[in-house]
């Protein structure tokens, strides 16, 4: 009997002796393990140039939710407040940084209506406007700070087109104290871009008194919005073609007011039908050239379509002309001629 | 209490068929010479129809009137042997009886053991109830078959799946996997894998079993949800007071991969104390094996090929255990244990090239699978003077855990042209594409999984004995519970660079093999998964997650389910001269519940909501079955078989989980209600046995199957199917009954030794089986759409091969024997396509390998294999054969060893 146990421990240890089977593993850091991480919440933006601020901000990435309330994840805001180390560099267009920042400060949004400078919190905000050093504090709590620089408005406002970039780059450079479990993305950037009011940038109106280009215009922006192929030019109050970073916005204000109450005070405006579209392609170091434009619309009970608008512009003083062709699902309109003033 | 009523009627009917004042004749029979337990015998009882059969240990019990009586025992190779004994009323008398060969050859080569287990095999065959093949642990030895997989492959109307050329599931007659239950000591076992029923036989090491049995008809003391065959693995059991020692170790190498693989075996058996009460066996086994694969793969929708590169460490781990006691002749206590752990771990590094993205993909990983079975059977035997009674409680566990499955992928935007002048390898023109500084991250992929499956199950027996006239009969009733639960949980992570992540040269390694499918191929040097891994450790900040991959991934995948199995049967066998009638009813109720989640995509592709689903299902069978068996000579059979049976849908089917995707318009959804496929099985086979240990078989089958499970397109369907729909328009693929398929064929096999050539010629033997099967079912036409819906089109089953077989020659004289051994695989249809254009189909296969043995004495002998001699790649093609969609090739590997019996 002892040789019958003696044989079986020996037939075990032989066993355990052979079973390897995860030489040269390396572990990931598991979901748990990894960190925090501040990034910058966008690769860039842009203000025309007489703009007297402009700002970035800093979020965190999405992490999965454990309780399964946001199956897509959602950000988990520190428990710790961490300082943020930037710097602002690559500028073009000017020589020193100094010229064009003058200030910063930082704050976030504690609502749709306040932000901590409303609610008198101070974010810890350091900036060097010689050497583009700063650091600011992720306060523990907040999904997103935002940093804002007051810049001189004049020091690119000109009537001259212009075709050299006026730009500058922020980076992050990392966490004070090497923090393990919230570390910032150092190596993206946000570029922000000093737009030419003399180039595509900035509001053109149509006129919708002229029912020919009223027409054109419900033919071409119809096909998207209901609410434009019904309007009548009796209707309508203004019609706008916003171009900014990145994106354009017709906006169609109509006579019709409404009662909007926005944080806590009631005022009258007018109604607005707005499309908002992602630029796709646009040559807007030219005063003319392609345009492509376009976005997804739901089409309720769960659809959706892509839609898209291709063609051309020409900028001719104050005028810009479009020449435009819309397409959805199966639908397209014709090449359609819409001439706006600035 | 079902089962009690039924014992209860059967008794009142057949009050004559208690025998009071019988006694018990139980016994061994072994061989006279070297002491083996000779499984499959015959005794009967002369001057009645009353006869048993030996069991895997050579043990038989048989009740015989008191008085003078004669017993017979016949075995296939052995002479005849008549034993009268003088048995008193109540009286147990216990044998041991040696039998001697009456053919002079396996005597003479008794030191090889071959001989002897062949002629197990038949006797077990021969004497069956049943049509039944069996494969003894002797045979399993004969040919290089070092898993349960590749040993079943030699028996007629079985073919195997493989993967990386290593033998996992079996088909039986034609039929896909779930068609076949697999059991370890007469009890079903779990399947480790998530989303199945079947179990992959690669991880069960062939060394551990003392044979094998592929029951290819029913009887109602079986479960009924075979419908193309029951394959038993039975464990092995101490037989004498001499203890048993076997060892075998071997060494191997790949030619693949030019690495060497290692074997070993040990096995210890005794029966202890004067009485021989105490029986115990523990056999351990040990595989290590390096191997891979060349493989090259095409898909001719999107115009891409994929070079893969396979390179696995796979281990197999065999642990088992049988402890019986024997109170006395009539009562036995047993507990039989079963480890199994099969790992594999494979690094896949694959390039993808898409020239119509313009793209190249260089993907990377490196995946660790272990797959266990533990099976624990605690029963006991008792024979009384009037019946016997048999119960059993068993605990299996199946679990498969794969702590890590990583995939790193990286991209270059590198246009490329393939060209399929030569199918069999295309062309593929990319400018520098071997450069990894042209490729940047794409996407990492960390996953991990366990899929978990737990039987406990609890049955008996009770048979009882009766005469009829002059002619002995048996009825046997029992019933069976079984719980299974079955879960499988998912942990997926996937990360973005959102940084400048160094290009993939900064990770890269040296290349594993020399070349690449004949060096047809560059590969360049591959990625170093340990070495990306450490940069992304230290680096956590440049990477970003996909929590919505991760949730949509997990909410998928993951289920949990119960199911409760009730079944009984009453049964008779009666014995009329020459025939056996063996006639009886199974019931089985099955029981099933399920937890799992809805994952809603919304038409923009965004994950919308993930939804907690459960649902339930039961479904009821009563399945008779009747066999007959006409003994035309002493050697010569008849059998026929009508049976009923069925088939449980797979886990995946059914799991309520579903995915909507409104953004292509589609919804898979499982399918609570999906009834098990029913089945109608005929078999005839007439078989001769030759008294120098051979047979001649010859047979024909015929399966109907109804409620046949197929995935249907639900055309513009509203959804959810059942309660208020919020969508009123969406196409819905999910499995459905309702389609007819029939399998017919014929099977032939014939095996002997060429005793009657002249010379040497006499030394060698043959082995040949094939099986010829044609299937058709119908399912709804892939032409069909929203208009015509109903359309159907006839198709063959997936997995059924037409032809399938196997060819051996061997030789063997005193004390060396060498084998060929061939084994075909007919194409078969593999996976049903969207369109017939997109069907594919597993080419035809042929496999050579070769053995060889020499005994050094009845304790020592060498053994050296050599398989896929031919270097037979695996091939798919897709609608037509010269459209190849994948060729894998293995090379050759070997072993040489020792083995050592005292």
């Amino acid at each position: 009997m002892t040789r019958s146990w003696l044989c079986f421990v020996l037939l075990l240890l032989l066993a355990a002796a052979c079973d390897k089977e995860n030489d040269d593993l390396v572990k990931p850091l598991s979901a748990d393990e990894f960190p925090q991480v501040i990034v910058l919440d966008d690769e860039g933006d842009g203000g025309l140039e007489d703009e007297d601020a402009f700002s970035f901000k800093l979020t965190l990435l999405d992490r999965a939710d454990a309780t399964g309330a946001a199956p897509a994840g959602k950000i988990t805001p520190l428990k710790e407040a961490v300082t943020v180390n930037f710097k602002v560099t690559g500028f073009k267009g000017f020589n020193k940084l100094s010229d064009y920042i003058k200030d910063a400060k930082a704050f976030y949004e504690i609502d749709d209506c306040t932000t901590s400078e409303d609610a008198g919190i101070k974010i810890p905000l350091q900036f060097d406007v010689n050497t583009g050093l700063g650091s600011v504090q992720f306060p523990a709590g907040v999904e997103e700070v935002e940093v804002e620089f007051e810049v001189d408005d004049a020091l690119f406002d000109d009537d001259v087109f212009n075709t050299k970039k006026r730009e500058l780059t922020i980076q992050l450079t990392g966490t004070a104290g090497n923090n393990v479990a919230v570390q910032a993305n150092k190596t993206a950037d946000f570029t922000y871009s000093v737009q030419d009011d003399e180039a595509i940038y900035g509001e053109w109106e149509l006129d919708s008194k002229d029912a020919a280009a009223f027409t054109r215009f419900k033919t071409l922006f119809g096909l998207v919005s209901e609410d434009i192929k019904g309007l009548t030019a009796a209707d309508v109050k203004k019609i706008t073609f916003e171009v900014e970073y990145g994106e354009i916005k017709v906006v169609v204000k109509l006579k019709a007011t409404e009662v909007v109450n926005e944080c806590g005070s009631a005022e009258t405006k007018n109604k607005e039908i707005e499309i908002e579209t992602e630029i796709e392609e646009l040559a807007d170091d030219e005063l003319e050239g392609d345009i492509e434009f376009g976005e997804v619309l739901e089409l309720g009970k769960g659809k959706f379509a892509e839609f898209v608008y291709k063609g051309s512009f020409k900028i001719t003083g104050k005028q810009l002309t479009l020449e435009l062709k819309g397409e959805l699902e199966d639908e397209e309109t014709d090449d359609i001629m819409l001439t706006l003033e600035k | 209490m079902m089962t009690k009523w039924i014992a209860s009627c059967l008794l009142f009917l057949f009050p004559w068929c208690a025998w009071a004042q019988q006694a018990i004749v139980k016994g061994t029979i072994t061989d006279a010479v070297n002491k083996e337990v000779l499984t499959g015998a015959t005794i009967s009882l002369l001057g009645s129809n009353n006869s048993t059969v030996t069991d895997v240990n050579g043990e038989f019990f048989i009740y015989a009137g008191s008085g003078t009586r004669s017993l017979v025992v016949r075995y296939l190779g052995y002479s005849d042997s008549t034993i009268t004994l003088e048995l008193k009323p109540n009286e147990t008398r216990v044998l041991r009886i040696g039998l001697s060969s009456s053919y002079a050859r396996l005597s003479s080569v008794i030191v090889m053991g071959l001989l002897q287990g062949q002629a197990k095999a038949l006797n077990q065959q021969k004497n069956a109830d049943n049509i039944r093949n069996v494969i003894a642990s002797d045979q399993i030895g004969r040919f290089p078959d070092p898993n349960a997989a590749e040993a079943l492959q030699r028996v007629p109307g079985v073919n195997i799946e493989r993967d990386q050329g290593e033998g996992r599931y079996v088909f039986v007659r034609g039929l896909a996997p779930q068609f076949t239950n697999v059991s370890v000591n007469g009890e079903q076992i779990p399947s480790p894998e998530a989303d199945v029923r079947f179990v992959a036989l690669d991880a069960i090491p062939a060394d551990q079993l003392a044979s094998i049995e592929v029951s290819k008809s029913l009887t109602p003391d079986m479960d009924g949800d075979a419908v193309g065959g029951s394959v038993n693995l039975i464990t092995r059991t101490a037989q004498s007071k001499k203890p048993r020692i076997n060892a075998s170790l071997a060494g191997g190498y790949n030619q693949l991969m030019r690495a060497t693989n290692i074997q070993g075996q040990l096995q210890y058996a005794q029966r202890l104390g004067n009485k021989e009460k105490l029986g115990v066996l523990f056999n351990s086994s040990y595989y290590h094996n390096d191997l891979g694969s060349d493989n090259i793969e095409r898909s001719p929708q999107d115009n891409e090929v994929e070079l893969r590169d396979y390179s696995l460490t796979r281990t197999r781990l065999g642990l088992s255990s049988t402890i019986d006691y024997r109170f006395n002749p009539r009562h036995e206590v047993y507990l039989r244990a079963l480890y199994s752990r099969f790992t594999d771990r494979e690094w896949r590094r694959r390039y993808v090239f898409k020239p119509e993205d313009e793209e190249i993909e260089k993907l990377t990983k490196d995946r660790f699978e272990a797959q266990s079975i533990t099976t624990i059977n605690l029963g006991a035997k008792h024979n009384f003077n009037s019946f016997f009674l048999n119960y059993e409680a068993q605990f299996s566990n199946g679990r498969q855990n794969t702590p890590y499955d990583n995939e790193i992928g990286f991209i270059a935007g590198i246009p490329s042209v393939l060209g399929f002048k030569n199918p069999k390898y295309p062309s593929i023109t990319a400018d520098d594409f071997t450069d990894n500084k042209a490729y940047e991250l794409d996407e990492a992929g960390f996953g991990h999984t366990l899929a978990k499956d737990r039987n406990i199950t609890a049955k008996f027996d009770l048979g009882i004995p009766y005469k009829l006239n002059n002619n002995s009969g048996l009825i046997k009733v029992g019933a069976k519970l079984r719980r299974k639960e079955k879960s499988y949980s998912i942990t997926q992570d996937y990360y973005e660079a959102i940084a400048d992540v160094p290009t993939l040269d900064a990770f890269e390694e040296g290349p594993i093999k020399s070349s690449f499918l004949g060096g047809r191929y560059e590969l360049g040097k591959p990625l170093s998964v340990g070495s990306f891994i450490n940069y992304f450790n230290a680096n956590p900040a440049a990477f970003a997650s996909s929590p919505e991959d991760k949730a949509i991934d997990e909410a998928l995948e993951a289920y949990d389910a119960e199911e409760h199995v009730v079944a009984a049967y009453a049964m008779a066998r009666q014995q009329f001269n020459k025939l056996m009638v063996l006639g009886g009813v199974r019931y089985e109720r099955t029981k099933v519940s399920y937890h799992s989640k809805d994952v809603v995509i919304d038409g923009a592709g965004d994950l919308q909501e993930i939804v907690p689903v459960t649902g339930s299902s039961s479904y009821d069978f009563l399945l008779p079955q009747a066999s007959v068996r006409y003994q035309l000579s002493k050697f010569t059979n008849l059998r026929a078989a009508a049976t009923f049976s069925y088939a449980r849908p797979n886990f995946s089917e059914i799991i309520p989980s579903q995915e909507i995707n409104q953004e292509d318009n589609i919804a898979t959804a499982g399918n609570a209600a999906l009834k098990p496929v029913k089945a109608f099985n005929l078999d005839l086979l007439g078989e001769h046995y030759f008294g120098n240990v051979g047979v001649l078989s010859g047979g024909f089958f015929y399966k109907r199957l109804n409620d046949f499970i197929y995935r249907r397109v639900l055309f513009n369907s509203p959804y959810p199917l059942a309660g208020t729909p919020y969508l009123n328009s969406i196409d819905v693929v999910q499995a459905q009954n309702g389609n007819q398929a029939n399998v017919t064929g014929f099977e032939f096999a014939f095996q002997n030794n060429l005793s009657f050539l002249p010379g040497a010629l006499k030394y060698f033997s043959l082995y040949v089986n094939y099986t010829y099967a044609h299937s058709a079912a119908t399912l709804q036409s892939r032409t069909a759409d929203a208009a015509k819906p109903n359309t159907t089109e006839k198709l063959r089953l997936p997995g059924q091969a037409t032809h399938v077989g196997n060819i051996s020659l061997a030789f063997e004289r005193k004390k060396f024997n060498a084998r060929v051994s061939f084994n075909f695989n007919g194409e078969y249809l593999s996976e049903v396509g969207a369109t017939s254009e997109e069907d594919v189909f597993v080419k035809d296969r042929l496999q050579a390998d070769i053995s060889a043995g020499y005994a050094f004495n009845a304790h020592w002998r060498l053994f050296a294999e050599v398989l896929n001699i031919t270097n037979q790649p695996f091939e798919r093609y897709m609608a037509t054969k010269d459209q190849l969609i994948q060729r894998e090739y293995y090379r050759q590997w070997g072993r040489f060893g020792v083995k050592f019996d005292w």
